[in-house]
């Protein structure tokens, strides 16, 4: 297999990597650059344990794109979300405080999908809270208090932005 | 069975559609042409193996999407479904693609996949799949020998099989101008929420009053590809939708339909809520509640 | 009541931060320096087979590839990954009879997904391709489905030690006539005025956690074998792997990694064993595992399905004059805690209601399906599904409220548990049914209902369930705790109970904080090392918080009294007249009197020697509290569950409206953990009732081990959820408190059953409730 060189830009910091064809964007963040924030849950886009932001603004399964396709692009994970500083993004905070977390493996997706959809509308109902978080998979907590921890952060946002 | 790891193929990458029509004219069956990839990605850590893949999407101006309300639609080949789900015109003007859209997978599927690659997989769940098949409209495809504009009637030509050629790139979407009275929907039926389809079902229907003068009907889980209903289409047209045309079109579309047995649920079931749904669908388009 | 510094406040959980973040440390997150990459090749073209022939020769021509094993390249030595064998006496394992019948890997496939071969390579991918290379020649067996197929004459047998493939009945003399009960039910159903009897079928549920099994292991050169696992029971699986490759406990250590979920799938071992010989087989290199998600559903263990009958017999007044029942459930191909469902399910219907006789029969066999073992409820939804939709069935024949049955015949305080000779010391059942039929307007919505016509249909259902907080007296229960007081009086608490994402280890350090008097902040755990703590039989039963809680409380309580002591000696008092506040203890009345406990635990640390006397100027010896302790009781948890919904009589489409989830909590240590566990308790227990099940094809392959086609509940299937928390403390509990964790995946289940049959008046008899099933159904009533 012929080789792909990219320029990736991770959380801010940008890699040049050199990478096989068939690496998927979760096995260059997780194997490559070492960053195992972003999960494997099922590898066939169903769980959204995988997902992360591309480009400040959608969102995505990383395990169903080709990384060798994601030249140029910019990508936020979990942990990027966190500023250098430890201050969590309002959608982490509300995600700590409302319990919204048990096992915490599908948490990171859970939380960039979220990101993203108060991205795209600051003040969801809870209907469409819970259309948006559908392809993101949680076995622990019935959704119930992901659900209102999103209403939570989507108020944190507003106040910060007011 | 599955894998965690794709298995090996070369990745091609062509930065304009020339260069990717000259890959494809060389690699032919070899080559599998790739826009969002949530599907192939899928069959890959399956089992499916090919030598080549043909990424598209770092060709630019291939994810348009745009409405004339003479010419109609035109939405290009990396156009995904999320860009769908974002048009005020599609909503508007093509509820029934809308609709689709809006159920269509998940978000971040949404985000990745693109219409024309829902439509050149040619399986027979295709949510906006079944969704254009109603609306009608046709695919232009190009290859070093040049370009011809395939009726979307004419697209599937058996399970997972299309009419492109392997030479050939699926470029452009385009459906027809809307009727002024033309109404669509689109519906279906699975086990949960986020679900491939057990049944869809799409109608476009032009009215003239209560009159309904023009009817496509698809429905998709009921055959190898999605399927055209177009005895049940002949029932429509010339009447009045009214309770015993209705019944007649219930009854008419068992009889055209062929469902199996699988995963998501059974002949038996699909069989006979397919003139239900069906009437649902046509009672959505035409708000009869 | 008392007031608590932490108990009973939704306390931040420990681990939340770094779990936002992803940075907490899963299995599959660790890369040690030098890591080998591990595949379990597994056959996918037969569900029963002998391997004929195996050639791994060009498997091993990969480059990349270590080694390739055969089933004779590992230990061929007979195991039973789960831990029954652990768990009960020598006198009950003597009537399971031989359970050891897995094999790392095999030559006779029992179930499609059977571990045939293994490969290690420098990477994942290697493995992979080496993997396709592998050439297997299988003589095909006949395929059993069911118990019926699989006991009939002339089957092959999964194993010698069991004939008729029969791998458990309630066994002689423990269970007289291989029935557990009492009274005589046949008398008992002469005197009934109606007999509601019916055969259930109870699905292959799968717990489908989120985190895929991934492992480590490493057999380091000083002979100590390190295995990085999220198994729930480390301390269990650690004496495990010891016995299996002949080796101390002191040469076996098992880190605990972050647990991304378990519900029972995590119970005992699942590829454990498969990485620790790898490791064995290539000493120095620390060797990975990790799983395709499609292999969790054939390789670690589901929900029992199975043939669930039952008959009760009632007078009009609605006396339950008798019971009886029969649980013929389908093990998969190996035995592994084959004897637990077959008893609890029975246990559960015991525990529940007083019936003037009950006779119940549960047995398990052999069958070529992926492995069934703990599921969270441990064979109580099962009963929940068939005996609470019997009862409805009555009360509807009797013209009797469904929640004033219940409240009336439902054990009480003093009556006999689901083991008999445990009764019951707390049961707020009646308080937790009427809150939540006033929470979901219960009278109003039955009589509505009763009303309607139209196409769709809205019902609202009723179902109560009783639960157990841990597995005494049936099994071993024993968790070791030690608490270290640091110098400056901070506490370190040690134990290796698990959290699962449940929340165990924030609620073990609210009590531990409570019960020394400190604030929660100068709590910290030592967990995750099976080296660093004392014995914990594991994460199963419920048991963690009430058995983990009885320890981390009596280890605490230990530390308090020496630390008591001493500053009796400093103040020159009576230790019982002391007081802790704020770290600072004092004579009661005397708030002067005092001494700090950092003074105390410092002086413990440093105590020199005073130059003028020779003696210590302080009280020497850092302060360490112990407790190694057995629970005296199983405190059962009762709930109550209604649910509402509407059924689409054209497609027979259920759209889930509301649910009330009630659970009789004794004290809610962590509310919002309770409520946590009510909330996804109830999204498996209404996915159980009607989406959840693993199906095969006639030969046995499973046809749906993906999230494709597995389907749970998503965000927007739920319904309205409302939790009714009744606290009413429990007087063996830590604080009042009885186990939430397993119970509110149970009365859901019933809840949602009975609710179809109150808006259609259909009970579907076998699980999951599907469209296709109601449509049949009703049209089937149409014709009729």
């Amino acid at each position: 297999m012929k080789k792909h060189s990219i320029s990736l830009q991770v959380n801010g910091a940008v890699h040049e990597i050199t990478i096989q064809p068939n690496k998927t964007l979760l096995d260059v963040l997780r194997d490559e650059l070492n960053m195992p924030e972003t999960k494997y849950g099922c590898g066939t886009g169903e769980c959204g344990a995988c997902t992360v932001l591309v480009d400040d603004q959608k969102v995505i399964n990383s395990c169903l794109t080709l990384a060798a396709t994601m030249d140029g692009k910019s990508i936020t994970t979990a942990a990027g979300l966190q500023t250098a500083e430890g201050t969590l993004h309002p959608v982490q905070e509300a995600f700590v405080e409302n319990a919204a977390v048990q096992c915490g493996y599908c948490t990171p997706g859970m939380v960039l999908k979220s990101v993203g959809l108060l991205k795209k509308n600051p003040n969801p109902s809870e209907d469409e809270i819970r259309e948006w978080l559908e392809g993101n998979i949680c076995r622990c907590t019935g959704y119930e208090k992901i659900v209102t921890a999103v209403q939570l952060a989507g108020k944190k946002i507003a106040q910060a932005d007011g | 069975m599955s894998t965690r790891i794709l298995t090996e193929f070369e990745l091609l990458t062509p930065n304009t559609i020339p260069e990717a029509l000259s890959i494809l004219n060389e690699f032919r069956d070899n080559v599998i042409p790739i826009a969002g990839g949530t599907d192939v990605l899928v069959a890959m850590k399956f089992g499916f193996s090919t030598e080549y893949a043909m990424s598209i999407s770092a060709i630019p101006d291939l994810d348009y999407l745009s409405f004339d309300p003479n010419k109609g639609l035109r939405i290009g080949a990396n156009a995904t479904i999320s860009q769908i789900l974002d048009s005020k015109a599609v909503k508007q003007h093509y509820p029934a693609l809308w609709q689709s859209a809006k159920i269509f997978a998940t978000p971040q599927i949404r985000n990745s996949a693109t219409l024309i690659g829902n439509l050149l997989r040619a399986s027979p769940a295709g949510d906006c799949s079944c969704a254009v098949y109603a609306l009608g409209g046709s695919i232009v495809l190009v290859s070093q020998q040049g370009e011809r504009e395939v009726d979307i009637d004419d697209l599937w030509i058996s399970y997972q099989n299309t009419e492109r050629r392997s030479d050939e790139l699926a470029i452009e979407l385009r459906i027809p101008a809307p009727e002024p009275a033309g109404r669509s929907a689109f519906k279906r039926l699975t086990r949960v929420n986020e679900d491939l389809a057990k049944l869809n079902v799409a109608v476009n229907l032009v009215m003239d009053g209560d009159k309904c003068t023009h009817a496509r009907l698809a429905m998709g889980c009921v055959a190898p590809t999605p399927l055209r209903l177009r005895a049940t289409e002949k029932l429509l047209i010339g009447q009045t939708l009214d309770g015993s045309v209705l019944k007649r079109v219930m009854a008419s579309v068992k009889e055209e339909i062929n469902p199996i047995d699988d995963q998501r649920s059974t002949a038996e079931y699909r069989k006979s809520v397919s003139g239900v749904f069906l009437r649902r669908a046509i009672e959505q388009a035409c708000d009869i509640s | 009541m008392t007031e608590f510094r932490t108990v009973g406040k939704s306390e931040i959980k420990i681990d939340v931060k770094a779990k936002v973040t992803g940075r907490a440390v899963y299995a599959a997150d660790i890369n040690l320096p030098g890591t080998l990459h591990a595949k379990i090749v597994r056959c996918y073209e037969h569900a029963h087979a002998k391997v004929k022939s195996l050639d791994l020769s060009e498997a091993a021509k990969i480059p990349g590839v270590v080694k390739v094993f055969a089933p004779e390249d590992l230990t061929t030595k007979f195991y039973n990954q789960s831990v029954i064998d652990i768990m009960v006496s020598e006198d009950m394992r003597g009537m399971l009879g031989d359970i050891e019948d897995q094999k790392i890997l095999t030559d006779h496939v029992k179930h499609y997904g059977d571990g045939i071969a293994a490969i290690v390579a420098t990477t994942e991918e290697a493995a992979e391709r080496a993997a396709e290379r592998i050439k297997v020649e299988y003589e095909p067996l006949p395929v059993y489905l069911n118990a019926t197929e699989s006991s009939q004459d002339g089957a092959v047998q999964f194993t010698p030690q069991k004939p008729r493939n029969m791998a458990f009945e309630l066994p002689e003399p423990a269970f007289p006539n291989n029935t557990l009960g009492w009274g005589d039910a046949d008398e008992g159903f002469k005197e009934a005025d109606i007999i509601v009897e019916d055969n259930f079928y109870t699905s292959k549920q799968k717990q489908a956690q989120m985190e895929p099994n991934s492992y480590i292991a490493l057999y380091d050169d000083d002979g100590l074998l390190s295995c990085w696992t999220s198994t729930q029971m480390p301390k269990s699986v650690q004496p495990k792997i010891a016995k299996l490759f002949n080796l101390p406990m002191s040469r076996v250590r098992i880190i605990q990694t972050v647990v991304g979920g378990g519900f029972g799938a995590r119970l005992g071992m699942v590829l454990e064993p498969h990485i620790c010989a790898l490791a064995m087989a290539l000493p120095g290199h620390p060797i990975k595992v990790q799983s395709p998600r499609e292999e969790d559903w054939l390789t670690s263990p589901s929900r029992h399905p199975g043939d669930y009958w039952m008959k009760m017999g009632f007078k009009k007044d609605g006396t339950p004059v008798a019971c009886d029942a029969k649980f013929v459930n389908y093990k998969g191909g190996y035995y592994l805690d084959g004897s637990g469902v077959a008893f609890t399910t029975g246990g559960w219907v015991s525990g529940l209601y007083k019936f003037g006789a009950l006779r119940y029969k549960g047995e398990s066999y052999f069958t070529n399906q992926p492995v069934c073992g703990a599921y969270r409820g441990y064979g109580n939804p099962q009963t929940n599904f068939v005996l609470e939709q019997l009862v409805d069935r009555a009360c509807h024949e009797l013209k009797i409220d469904p929640v004033e049955w219940r409240k009336k015949w439902h054990k009480d305080v003093g009556d006999d548990g689901w083991c008999a000779g445990v009764p019951y010391a707390s049961c707020a059942l009646d308080e937790v049914l009427d809150e939540g039929a006033k929470a979901i307007d219960w009278k109003a919505k039955r009589e509505k209902y009763a009303q309607q016509t139209g196409v769709k249909r809205r019902g609202v259902g009723v179902a109560v369930m009783v639960h157990t907080s841990g597995a005494m007296p049936m099994l071993l229960e024993h968790t070791v705790c030690t608490v270290r007081l640091n110098e400056d009086a901070t506490a370190v608490v040690a134990f290796a109970c698990s959290d699962m994402g449940q929340g165990s280890h924030t609620t073990l350090r609210q009590i531990a904080a409570e019960t020394l008097g400190f604030p929660l902040e100068d709590v910290s755990l030592s967990v995750g090392d099976s080296n660093d703590a004392g014995y914990d039989i594991g994460a199963h039963a419920s048991r963690t918080l009430y058995v983990g809680g009885g320890a981390v409380m009596a280890a605490c309580k230990d530390a308090l009294k020496q630390l008591l002591e001493r500053a009796a000696t400093m103040l020159e008092a009576n230790p019982d007249d002391l007081e802790i506040e704020d770290k600072q203890i004092f004579v009661k009345g005397s708030p002067d009197r005092k001494v700090a406990a950092s003074e105390i635990c410092s002086g413990g640390v440093y105590p020199f020697l005073n130059p003028q006397t020779g003696a210590p100027d302080t009280i020497p010896g850092q302060i360490l509290g112990y407790s190694s302790f057995n629970p005296m009781h199983n405190s059962p948890p009762f709930g109550a569950c209604f649910v509402e919904l509407e059924v689409d009589t054209e497609t027979g489409e259920i759209k889930l409206i509301e649910m009330v989830n009630g659970h009789d909590i004794g004290r809610a240590i962590n509310p919002a953990v309770v409520e946590g566990q009510l909330e996804g308790g109830a999204q498996q227990g209404l996915g159980m009732a009607l989406t959840e099940e693993l199906y095969f094809s006639t030969d046995g392959k499973v046809l749906n081990n993906t999230f494709t086609d597995y389907k749970m509940l998503g965000p927007s299937d739920m319904p309205k959820i409302t939790n009714v928390i009744i606290e009413n403390p429990d007087p063996h509990g830590p604080f009042g408190a009885k186990s939430v964790g397993e119970a509110g995946l149970v009365a859901p289940v019933g809840a949602t059953a009975n609710a179809i049959y109150n808006a259609i008046g259909i009970q579907i008899t076998d699980l999951p409730i599907t469209p296709e099933k109601i449509l049949k159904a009703l049209n089937e009533k149409h014709a009729a």
